[in-house]
């Protein structure tokens, strides 16, 4: 009777672990939204981010491009940015070729170094190398701190035309044109191979003999340690000898194999790159913020600030930008999205001033309301360790052009 | 290795030893201990291949993973360093036990087995990395050169000097027949590099990023450029005191049957 509970029990369970698996879909985005709030909105604010085109096939070049700013409100608990960073490319491991990558124009193949509160372009051009559909994420490594990620955007990668393999051509600083994709494995497979026979041969001379283990431990223990080295034959003897000499003439000899087939190499590079923050034209407004509430119920970040217009030409408030969702005030129609762009909340702003004239000084209410606050875990903001907000206000003047200020303080959770 | 002195045992034991030995002569005794031999060679295999595998991933695991991460400095001293700390308890209970030198060997050919099969399914066919650019590095030549030192002089601690040492020192030359293709000069938006930094830029991995590579990071700038023979001394030395704690750990471990004995 219990046998049988047994037997259920066991059928049962794998049963369920075999449904858990058919159940199970693809792993498709990068835990983004399972990172700290906090660290979402107080670290970088990524803006501008295109990703072209987004139907490719294998062999062709996606580009993407945007524009990120390092937040002034940077956590305190989290190693800073300051020290080293690398722009890196969130895709599933190598399904393309990182080809290119630039900050500000400076190549990006090394890491470096961000200043906090200054304004970087990036861009980052990949060769589409395995089909698929992927959910694209520019990424900066953080030093001790981690990955932080923009959103992503998902790209349709078809066959290619060509039944040809995928090549990666590279020419070498000595002329030769290598195909990275199977560069150097010929030399990999025969020398892996002549060491698993050498070692084999040596494992089998031990191994296959009438007398192993048991019957060796009998004589050892009947001889004592002090005789056991009698039950090492002459031929053993020899047989070492002759394993060890041939061990080290296949080193030698292999080593100086490839001295001669590759006279000139070069130790692993590595080092850091320097790079200067861009000027972006700063705007006429001065913002500062008198407080700040998040309502958990409705899903909303409202902000008191203080706005002065400084210019001699009207501004108005079109988004406002954290944690890489934009809330875009629908009265101002300027605001782009760029095809495929994800966490957009179209009518998510409200602005209680829809003006700023001139040499005016005026309250404004900001509210940011959206279900996305709900869908990408802003919620979990009553976690933080360090209860403070920050993100980035973007605004018009009347020729059209945009400016942005970031913003930032504490903030209370309400209740009810 | 504990072992109680012939002139300690009691009646029985002795008789009982004497059997033993003359169970050697005895073709159907003999058959029953091949059959054990072959359920210890099994047990064995399952736990070396296991334990190597788990311990080198941890210990040593990018630095074998990707060819970008092998070094003239830290790869040829991490690599034995994770080694010989698994193989000296090992190769010390297989030599008392049974004066057989085979566990360097072992476990290194196991190591080089359970790496390729590892790379294949999870890092080419799973993750789509080539395998030119996850290839494993091969430590068995190290491993007969331990074991044929310690057969050779039959001295635990002579094998643990010139083993030890050896291990240590080839690990550079001993994989360059296949790894100097990858440090071949290539150059990229005005920027020299080696073919394996080359592919560590291209072959996207998305968190593993540049600076988590420790690329000839020390002290030891004296004699110029010499880092590969300065690393490799200093890796014999490593790889003599290090096979030599473990073989002491090895023999403390073996005492530990003196329990078993008492409680049985």
């Amino acid at each position: 009777m219990k046998k049988l509970k047994m037997k259920k029990v066991g059928v049962s369970s794998l049963l369920a672990g075999l449904v858990l698996v058919l159940l199970a879909g693809d792993v498709l985005a990068h835990g983004e939204r399972a990172q700290l709030a906090s660290m979402r909105m107080r670290t970088v604010h990524w803006f501008d981010t295109k990703v072209e085109p987004l139907n490719v096939k294998v062999g062709d070049v996606v580009t993407v491009t945007g524009k990120l700013v390092t937040s002034e409100w940077w956590p305190q608990q989290l190693a800073s940015i300051e020290d080293t960073v690398y722009l890196n490319i969130g895709v599933p491991g190598p399904t393309f070729l990182r080809l290119h990558s630039e900050v500000n124009g400076v190549p990006m193949m090394r890491s470096t170094a961000f200043p906090l509160g200054k304004v970087y372009e990036y861009k980052t051009v990949m060769r589409a190398r395995i089909a698929g559909r992927y959910h694209v994420h520019p990424i900066l490594n953080v030093k001790d701190s981690g990955s932080l990620v923009d959103k992503g955007t998902w790209l349709e990668v078809a066959e290619s035309d060509s039944t040809a393999p995928f090549t990666n051509e590279v020419t070498t600083l000595l002329g030769d044109t290598i195909d990275l994709e199977t560069y150097g494995l010929g030399a990999v497979y025969t020398w892996h191979l002549i060491w698993l026979a050498i070692g084999l041969a040596y494992i089998l001379y031990w191994l296959l003999r009438k007398e192993l283990f048991i019957p060796r431990f009998l004589r050892i223990r009947h001889l004592g340690q002090d005789r056991a080295n009698e039950i090492i034959t002459k031929k053993d003897f020899v047989a070492g000898g002759l394993f060890f000499t041939l061990t080290l003439a296949t080193i030698l000899g292999g080593y100086l194999w490839a001295e001669n087939k590759y006279p000139i190499t070069i130790p692993l590079q590595t080092g850091k790159v320097e790079v200067t923050p861009i000027e972006v034209p700063t705007g006429d407004l001065e913002v500062v913020v008198d407080s700040a509430s998040y309502a958990l119920a409705g899903r909303s970040l409202s902000m008191r600030l203080k706005v002065t217009n400084h210019g001699d030409s009207p501004l108005r408030i079109s988004e406002f930008l954290t944690a890489n969702i934009r809330f875009l005030n629908p009265k101002v129609t300027e605001s782009e999205i760029y095809p495929g762009e994800e966490m957009v909340a179209k009518e998510g702003l409200t602005v209680s001033v829809n003006v700023i004239e001139p040499g005016k000084t005026v309250e404004v209410e900001l509210v940011a309301s959206d279900a996305l606050w709900e869908q990408y875990r802003m919620t979990g903001m009553i976690n933080d360790p360090d209860s403070r907000f920050a993100g980035l206000v973007f605004y018009y003047d009347d020729n059209g052009e945009r400016f942005y200020q970031e913003v930032g303080g504490s903030i209370l959770p309400t209740f009810f | 290795m504990s072992e109680t002195p012939t002139s300690e045992l009691t009646e029985v034991e002795v008789k009982s030893r004497l059997l033993d030995m003359k169970s050697l002569d005895n073709p159907k005794a003999m058959k029953l201990y091949r059959r054990f031999d072959g359920i210890i060679i099994l047990v064995l295999f399952m736990f070396l291949i296991l334990g190597i595998q788990i311990h080198f991933t941890l210990t040593a695991g990018d630095w074998d993973y990707w060819i970008d991460w092998r070094d003239r400095r830290w790869w040829p001293l991490v690599a034995p360093f994770s080694l010989l700390l698994f193989i000296g308890p090992f190769a010390y209970g297989f030599w008392a036990r049974v004066r057989l030198p085979i566990a360097a060997t072992v476990i290194t050919l196991l190591l080089c087995a359970v790496s390729w099969l590892s790379r294949y399914l999870n890092f080419y066919e799973f993750t789509h990395f080539p395998m030119s650019f996850v290839f494993p590095s091969t430590y068995i030549g190290l491993g007969i050169l331990l074991d044929c030192a310690l057969l050779i002089t039959r001295s635990l601690l002579a094998s643990a000097l010139i083993g030890g040492g050896l291990f240590g020192a080839l690990v550079w030359p001993l994989n360059w027949s296949f790894m100097a293709a990858s440090k071949v000069p290539v150059e990229l938006n005005g920027t020299l590099l080696s073919v394996a930094d080359l592919m560590g830029y291209q072959y996207i991995r998305t968190t593993t990023p540049e600076y988590l590579r420790i690329i000839e990071e020390s002290t030891l700038r004296t004699f110029g450029g010499s880092v590969t023979p300065l690393t490799a001394v200093f890796s014999a030395l490593c790889g003599m005191v290090i096979y030599g704690i473990f073989l002491w750990v090895g023999s403390r471990i073996n005492r530990l049957d003196i329990y078993t004995k008492r409680i049985v």
